[in-house]
């Protein structure tokens, strides 16, 4: 359903380990979407939801883009994650 | 200057293994660290020859972290373990802040100047006449330069009629503000000590990630787990930056790792800031063109090593580490003194002057909170504390305009130099002829201050943007 009003939602993992791991790349997310999808996308942080706990993850730092897992998430590959979502939908 | 990629990653996936090994009691398995982090039959990072290369470099990596200069490896065959045991006993590790890992660097160019494909093997070979080294041979029709004999005078590359040949930088040796790493005959970096200011910036610039600071980690640990004396840390004003975390919540998680206690080294900023205030009154008076501030341990160590003659111009106020070092004597006179900042350049400071016992990075305090399981998240964010407009030491322009608030004297002419790279060191040189009106100034090693360190947890971007929302200070743009 969020496809279709062609919002995108990214989740981004606030916790420590995430945070020193990489994930600290993700305070400055907002200043380097596009221009053209920035106000499409809805970034908000979430509490260490226990991902880093199980290997099957894979590696820190995690971020849900439409609720799907990322793991060794960064800046490039969440935005061109966040723009497949966004011309199809079909980003796995 | 502190990057996030896989160079700083890997780093701080070994500390927080290591953490965890020493405080589970297991550091007998730390030569498995390398067997897990590169596994049998995979190929983790597609930069690696091969998985022994990897397991290599890791072994390294780990020797540096448990303080030895890697250099000074006598046996191949020594285990970390044993390493361990040395560090834990306290022997000498050896001299130095910065060591290079050998292994992770002979993937690097090893000369300045490369002959591109495009080359036709003309019939003039101009390059070839013109080498001074008879360096350059062809091969297969074209030239090849032989780096062993190529001395990067660069004249073959003007020579080229078809513009063929190219200059490839050599990251470290570019970023070193004062030429202390250089090859040596196998190609291979190493640090002449004689020279260098511990600046860190050739650990930040080697994309291999073959510079490596060496931690005191270890020892920190063992200090603590012993508990026969208070280990109190003091925390960098660059430390609002580095997390997603308010001052308050940041003391709770660091005494959550074992610290008795925690001071703010923004609080002994406040009184270098007033003391310098006064030094530069008197200094002015007296004659003097100039002062220049003495916060930056890796710009004091410059005027030491190589601008001698602008030594006599840097304040001789104490640092902030050294004033807020004195407060905790006060409080704990036996203790156990940490500081924990961005700067790699602070080990060597601490060095020189008694007071200061240990010195760790803000990327070993988050491998740290990792394997502590210590998440700064979950903390209630607290009642802020009293805020120190001297936090702003951490940013270019902050402690001058610290020191410009308390001062009284005639008006200050100021001059920041935000990072040592070749265009401010140009103007350093220049200073000591005095051919300018300046008379304060400000030098910061990293660009944009302390909250660009080589020890960081956020990349510099970040860190602005964190300090902002959350030191309670407002910060200047600096001045480039
Ligand atoms: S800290 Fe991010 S998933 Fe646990």
């Amino acid at each position: 359903m969020n496809k279709m009003n062609g919002q995108v939602e990214v989740s981004i993992c606030y916790g420590t380990l995430c945070f020193v791991m990489g994930g600290s790349e993700f305070e400055i997310i907002q200043d380097q979407l596009p221009q053209n999808i920035r106000h499409l996308v809805h970034v908000k942080g979430m509490n260490c939801p226990g991902y880093c706990n199980k290997q099957e993850n894979g590696k820190p730092p995690f971020v849900t883009i439409n609720g799907k897992l990322m793991g060794e998430a960064n800046l490039q590959k969440v935005i061109s994650a966040i723009t497949e979502e966004l011309t199809n939908g079909t980003y796995k | 200057m502190a990057h996030t990629n896989n160079a700083t990653l890997i780093r701080r996936e070994i500390i927080t293994r290591l953490c965890r090994l020493y405080l589970e009691g297991k550091l007998e398995d730390i030569d498995r660290i390398a067997l897990a982090m590169a596994p049998r039959n995979t190929l983790t990072n597609g930069s690696r020859c091969c998985i022994h290369k990897a397991r290599a470099i890791i072994k390294y990596r780990i020797m540096a972290l448990l303080g030895f200069n890697i250099a000074d490896e006598t046996d191949e065959l020594e285990s970390l373990y044993s390493y361990a045991l040395r560090a834990l006993a306290g022997t000498d590790q050896g001299e130095g802040v910065l060591t290079v890992v050998g292994e992770a660097c002979t993937s690097c160019v090893k000369s300045n100047y490369v002959v591109s494909n495009l080359c036709r093997g003309c019939l003039a070979s101009n390059c070839m006449v013109i080498c001074p080294k008879n360096a350059i041979v062809m091969e297969n029709g074209q030239a090849k330069i032989d780096p062993l004999k190529c001395v990067g005078c660069g004249l073959c590359k003007d020579a080229c009629p078809y513009h063929t040949i190219i200059y490839v930088p050599i990251p470290c040796e570019e970023s070193c503000p004062v030429k202390a790493i250089s090859q040596n005959s196998e190609g291979i970096e190493q640090i002449d000590y004689e020279k260098c200011i511990h600046c860190g910036r050739c650990m930040v610039a080697c994309p291999f990630g073959a510079i490596m600071y060496k931690s005191q980690l270890i020892s920190i640990l063992h200090k603590m787990s012993k508990a026969d004396k208070p280990v109190v840390a003091m925390l960098a004003p660059a430390v609002c930056g580095q997390f997603r975390a308010s001052y308050g919540q940041l003391v709770t998680a660091v005494k959550k790792l074992g610290f008795t206690d925690v001071f703010e080294v923004a609080q002994g900023a406040e009184l270098t800031a007033r003391h310098e205030a006064e030094e530069l009154g008197h200094v002015l008076e007296s004659g003097q063109q100039f002062m220049a501030t003495s916060c930056c341990p890796a710009w004091v160590e410059l005027t030491e090593k190589h601008l001698t003659q602008l030594k006599p111009f840097v304040s001789e106020t104490w640092t902030p580490m050294r004033y807020t070092a004195g407060l905790v004597r006060d409080k704990y006179p036996d203790a156990v003194v940490v500081f924990i900042g961005p700067c790699v350049a602070k080990q060597a400071e601490a060095l020189k002057y008694p007071g200061v016992d240990y010195v760790m990075t803000f990327e070993e305090l988050g491998s740290l909170m990792i394997a502590k399981g210590v998440d700064l998240q979950v903390f209630e964010a607290e009642e802020e504390g009293i805020v120190y407009p001297e936090r702003r030491f951490a940013v270019s322009s902050g402690v001058l305009n610290s020191v410009a608030a308390y001062y009284t004297g005639e008006q200050i002419k100021p001059l920041v130099i935000s990072g040592l790279h070749k265009k401010n060191m140009a103007v350093l040189r220049r200073l000591a002829t005095g051919k300018h009106d300046w008379n304060m100034i400000e030098v910061m090693a990293c660009e944009g201050g302390c909250l660009a360190g080589p020890g960081g947890v956020s990349s510099p971007d970040v860190a602005r943007k964190l300090f902002n929302a959350q030191s309670g200070v407002q910060t200047e743009m600096p001045a480039q």
